[in-house]
């Protein structure tokens, strides 16, 4: 070959023999269907439009199949603006518990998990993981009904936001006191978010006892500790709260709100809107922002406790990833199975 | 009641007394004894219980030293970052059948709770305390639950590693599932009073089944022994529904009172077994009193029979016939008594046969000596007049005529007389049978009065006359009663020769009537009032003592009764009684 010598032209072969199973190794294929798994059980009639998740699929795969509140197959789009996907189909399964879908994933019934926050650091080692920016954000909702702002300031002052981090949360996301996240804002950090348990008694003393009882709304079943927790914060600082299942008559809802723009002041406007607050002051600068978030903030009628990151479980045969956006969109265009046709 | 019935009724009192004696001892020993094998029962079953009480401990004390020794408890404790093990004492609470678990750092901060997972990062400062749990041994105490307080039989392990350490703590609690889960013996039960607060509630007593509905009665047994400290025996409820309660504080480590625990045992078993002793101890004692007193009834009669023959001749005797006898059946008291009664008989009969010829004799010299008297006072007239017309023919024939005239009246008027006293013998001779219809005494003593109004005045005698205005009538002879009235009036007029007053009374007495007659004369003594209608006797100077004899015997013929009463000096009064 070319004069080179026996040995060095082995070599050669050697090299360009394995340089060619790795490219063939790593060059995406075609085919296969990603099967995911949510926690969330969608029992509208048709698919969501709206939204994070399913929604993100489109344009590049196209619906195929809808059976409310079980599942949804999605094929791919041979006409994509982007081209075609690699993977033939994504298929949805809804209403999976995190244990069920855990157990799916090491089974390999699964190719996509949601991992809830508390659950990210004991994923097996070695499981591929694909995180979001912090985009969600977790937060008491005052009702009407608690009107002494004593009492709310009594309740938000007395919640240890550090310990529900360290341990309920296992440190996913962040301790937060604003409602937009940090990367978003940049100015997060100055909103307070330290407990302060002998102010909150002051405080809750100088309540009516009447308004010393309220009750704690969560809709989530996985929230649900971090409910009890702020129950249990709150007794200590002589409230008594209790955690209702159902929010919709409860005096405070701790609730989950997605971060669904880049652009700061959209988000701020629509979880005004979405709480029932007045809506922010246009903000063209990072100052008016931040006053039109610590306006909406004043009077501790919404209490901001935490910005959580979207945490997915991959499958190892998923290759291309992440297969989401810094803001938890599905990007699964791009991703391909291994084993699918080359 | 007779003599008979009397003995019966005491031999049938002395048989139901003897028996219910005897049944009340045998029943209140028997229970007594049955008494004491419930307590032992009870004892045993209590026994039993701490037994179970402590296997269950021991049970705890196990799964809680296999969590402490387990890998999962030692990676816990050498690891750092306690934050990892949030969910962990939930698992090994479930794996090692544990209802509450807390893993516990050796700071004292709580890294994982089973019972109230959010608990983490507090404090549970009793776990450094120098005094209070021990290894290995299970004890009570008093744990907070997200829900409220509970009761929990706990214990305690350290699990040392790495350097650090760890506090594993678990136990379950004592609720309805623990109590259920007691292996009890039949007829036992088991209340829980859990005393975490200060007054009674009545939803912190648990039983292992059914809800308890009698708090009111286990109310004051719980809250005696939480005051006293100390258990407590009681008998509830009543009857078949009684039960036995043993009620035992039970205390935690700080020797704070934390439950009371009420071990109940069923008396129904007990109860029965005393109600069907009772029921056939009661048969048996109406047995015996029956058998008693048929004995008794045939016991008596055989006693009493010789006693009513007795009787019956005694009663013969007094009725008059003295020859009534008894048959001597025995030797014994009653026999000799039989024997003393014919004796006395037969001695009275010869003394009334020796009476009767003295009182005939004395009856015939009375009645001669009455009848010379009465004879010779008309019979000295006659013998002076004949004598008289003798001398005259004699002496004096010329005067004779005169004197026959004189002497014939004379002679005439003391036949007359002596045919009056033989009248008088005659009429008490033939006093004829009554013949009885109904008589108002009322119209007789007026009658009787009105006779002798004449004589009253010549007397110089008040009548008085007091009858009742409402007087039954009585069965009687009113010419005879009449004639003794007035018999009684002449007698009373003869007692006051001075005059004075007679009064003449009746008044109704019982069904029948009185008449009293009573005079202000001389009065009697009281040995003239015993012999008073002897007949003949008579304390007048003249007079046959026939008529209060007479009076007496109509009185007796009418089967009434006369009495006197008199007082010397002061008068008599004779009341006659006629029914």
């Amino acid at each position: 070959m070319l004069g080179l010598s026996p040995r060095i032209a082995f070599r050669l072969a050697v090299l360009l023999a394995l340089a060619g199973a790795l490219a063939a190794a790593t060059r995406p294929r075609y085919g296969g269907t990603l099967r995911v798994e949510i926690r969330a059980s969608i029992e509208s009639a048709d698919p969501p439009q709206l939204g994070t998740g399913m929604p993100d699929l489109a344009p590049a795969f196209s619906i195929t199949r809808w059976e409310a509140g079980r599942r949804a197959a999605y094929a791919a789009d041979e006409d994509a603006p982007g081209g075609r996907p690699f993977l033939d189909e994504v298929q949805v399964e809804l209403a999976r518990t995190p244990r069920e879908q855990a157990i799916d994933l090491d089974v390999g019934k699964a190719d996509l998990i949601e991992i809830p926050p508390g659950e990210a650091r004991r994923q097996a080692a070695g499981r591929r993981t694909w995180v979001s920016q912090p985009v969600r954000v977790l937060l008491l909702a005052f009702g009407a009904r608690v009107d002494d702002a004593r009492a709310r300031e009594a309740l938000s002052l007395a919640v240890d936001r550090t310990a529900i981090f360290n341990v309920l949360l296992q440190r996913q996301g962040e301790i937060s006191g604003a409602l937009l996240p940090q990367w978003l804002s940049g100015y997060a950090f100055a909103f307070n978010s330290a407990s302060d348990a002998a102010r909150a008694r002051e405080l809750a003393a100088s309540v009516p006892a009447a308004a010393r009882s309220l009750s704690i709304g969560v809709n989530d079943g996985a929230l649900r500790p971090i409910a009890e927790r702020i129950a249990l914060n709150a007794r200590d600082a002589g409230l008594a709260v209790s955690v209702a299942a159902q929010g919709g008559g409860a005096d405070v809802r701790l609730i989950e709100m997605r971060i669904a723009a880049a652009e700061p002041a959209r988000p701020l406007a629509g979880i005004a809107t979405m709480l029932g607050l007045a809506p922010p002051a246009q903000a063209d600068s990072a100052d008016a922002l931040y006053n039109a978030e610590r306006a909406l903030l004043d009077g501790f009628r919404v209490v901001p406790l935490f910005h959580l990151t979207d945490v997915y479980g991959v499958a190892a045969r998923v290759k291309g990833g992440p297969g989401i956006s810094p803001l938890g969109a599905w990007r699964f265009e791009n991703l391909w199975l291994e084993g699918g046709r080359p | 009641m007779t003599f008979r019935t009397r003995l019966l009724v005491v031999y049938t009192l002395a048989v139901v007394a003897s028996v219910g004696m005897v049944e009340w001892l045998v029943e209140r020993a028997t229970r007594d004894a049955f008494e004491s094998m419930e307590r032992q029962r009870a004892d045993a079953l209590v026994a039993q219980f701490q037994r179970e009480y402590d296997r269950r401990g021991q049970e705890i004390v196990r799964a809680v030293k296999d969590v402490a020794l387990s890998d999962a408890a030692v990676n816990v404790a050498i690891s750092s970052d306690d934050s990892a093990f949030y969910n962990e004492a939930s698992a090994m609470a479930s794996a090692h059948g544990l209802g509450l678990l807390e893993l516990v750092g050796g700071d004292g901060a709580i890294v994982s709770s089973a019972e109230w997972p959010v608990r983490f990062g507090y404090k549970e400062d009793w776990l450094l305390a120098p005094t209070g749990w021990k290894p290995g041994a299970a004890f009570l105490r008093r744990e907070e639950l997200p829900d409220g307080f509970t009761l929990a039989l706990a214990a305690v392990e350290t699990v040392n590693a790495g350097g650090r350490q760890l506090y594993v703590a678990g136990g379950q609690q004592l609720d309805q599932e623990f109590l259920a889960g007691l292996v009890l013996p039949a007829g036992m039960n088991v209340l829980l009073y859990r005393n975490l607060e200060p007054q009674f509630a009545r939803r912190l007593l648990t039983g292992a089944a059914d809800a308890v509905t009698d708090t009111p009665e286990f109310q004051s047994l719980i809250e005696r022994v939480i005051r006293e400290r100390r258990a407590r025996v009681a008998t509830l409820g009543s009857g078949a529904a009684a039960e036995t309660v043993h009620a035992l504080p039970l205390a935690g480590i700080d020797d704070n009172l934390l439950a009371v625990l009420l071990i109940v045992s069923s008396r129904r078993e007990l109860v029965e077994l005393e109600n069907s002793l009772g029921r056939n101890g009661a048969w048996v004692a109406a047995g015996a009193i029956l058998t008693g007193i048929l004995m008794a009834a045939w016991a008596t009669a055989r006693v009493t029979r010789p006693v009513r023959r007795l009787a019956e001749s005694a009663g013969q005797v007094a009725a008059g016939n003295w020859n009534a006898t008894v048959e001597v059946t025995s030797r014994d008291e009653v026999g000799q008594l039989a024997q003393a009664f014919n004796r006395m008989t037969h001695e009275l009969v010869e003394q009334r046969e020796r009476l009767v010829q003295t009182e005939r004799v004395a009856a015939w010299r009375e009645l001669a000596r009455r009848l010379a008297h009465e004879l010779k006072n008309p019979l000295f007239p006659l013998q002076i007049t004949v004598e008289n017309m003798q001398r005259a023919r004699e002496s004096h024939p010329q005067e004779f005529d005169e004197v026959f005239r004189e002497g014939s009246r004379t002679l005439l008027a003391e036949l007359a007389n002596l045919k009056q006293i033989i009248g008088r013998f005659s009429d008490f001779a033939k006093m004829p049978a009554p013949e009885m219809q109904p008589v108002n005494l009322n119209a007789l003593a007026g009658e009787t009065m009105k006779l002798f109004e004449a004589q009253f005045a010549q007397a110089r005698v008040t009548a008085r006359v007091e009858l009742a205005a409402e007087l039954p009538t009585v069965a009687a002879d009113a010419e005879q009663i009449a004639r003794a009235l007035r018999n009684l009036v002449l007698n009373a007029i003869d007692a006051m020769p001075e005059g004075g007053t007679l009064t003449v009374r009746t008044m109704p007495q019982g069904a029948g009537a009185r008449i009293e007659i009573a005079d202000t004369g001389t009065g009697l003594s009281q040995e003239e009032c015993a012999r008073l209608f002897t007949p003949y006797y008579t304390t007048k100077t003249h007079g046959t003592g026939l008529g209060l004899a007479i009076v007496q015997s109509v009185v007796s013929d009418h089967h009434g009764r006369i009495t006197v009463e008199s007082q010397p000096g002061k008068g008599t009064t004779f009341r006659i009684d006629l029914g």
